[in-house]
């Protein structure tokens, strides 16, 4: 497994560690109002996935110095820029259809659209993480 | 992703050159062990220039490298 591979696994295991302590803290963000409360679960979770992001590579760079040595190679800015093309289309569809869905079905409001926007871009950033993992795996 | 109809024959060169690792030929080439394993597997096509850097290394031509023909078995065994 290639060090960046792994990185990408860190990443997606900060982004669902986050999203569950977030859901937990928060059962229903999309009718809150923009309490404290809410403004503390998200400072902790971003607080926590910084955590986890640091901690998880500096261990991998403790454990493979090597290969966190080595700068990205052709293939793998490509397998960069494939994730991150996937991510755009996955924001653009998660930020359109929850603002569509917050506004117009649900009628929770502008916190309740500020959260969706907020949750296309995580689920954005967890489908590039992802992709990089199977493009890694799969070959590219 | 439809399956590349370049072939190579990295596996065989790297053999005929001292059982050269992997490794080896991704120091070489300025690109990482899975970038060569994926290019040797037929899973990448890589850039011209790393293509040429590894004809450099085996000190052939490209064409004796890399062969470009109709969707078969994979690369060479």
């Amino acid at each position: 497994m290639s060090f960046r591979e792994k990185t990408a696994w860190v990443t997606v295991l900060a982004i669902v560690v986050v999203v569950t302590l977030y859901w937990l803290h928060v059962p229903d963000p999309f009718r809150a109002s923009p309490t404290p409360v809410l403004l503390h679960a998200m400072g902790v979770c971003l607080a926590a996935f910084l955590l986890i992001e640091l901690a998880g590579w500096l261990v991998l760079r403790w454990r493979f110095p090597r290969d966190a040595r080595e700068p990205r190679d052709e293939r793998e800015l490509l397998i960069d820029l494939r994730a991150l093309r996937i991510a755009y289309y996955t924001f653009l569809a998660g930020a359109l259809g929850g603002v569509f869905v917050t506004l117009h079905l649900a009628g929770t409001g502008p916190v309740g659209v500020g959260m969706a926007v907020f949750s296309a871009f995580v689920l954005s950033q967890l489908a590039r993480h992802l992709a990089r993992i199977v493009l890694h795996r799969r070959g590219f | 992703m439809a399956p590349t109809r370049v072939t190579n024959s990295i596996r065989r060169l790297r053999f005929e050159h001292g059982e050269m690792t992997q490794q080896e030929l991704a120091e070489r080439i300025g690109v990482t062990r899975q970038t060569v394993n994926a290019i040797e597997a037929g899973k990448y096509s890589p850039s011209l220039e790393v293509a040429f850097r590894i004809a450099e290394v085996f000190g052939v031509r490209i064409d004796e490298v890399f062969h470009y023909g109709p969707p078969a078995g994979g690369p060479e065994r």
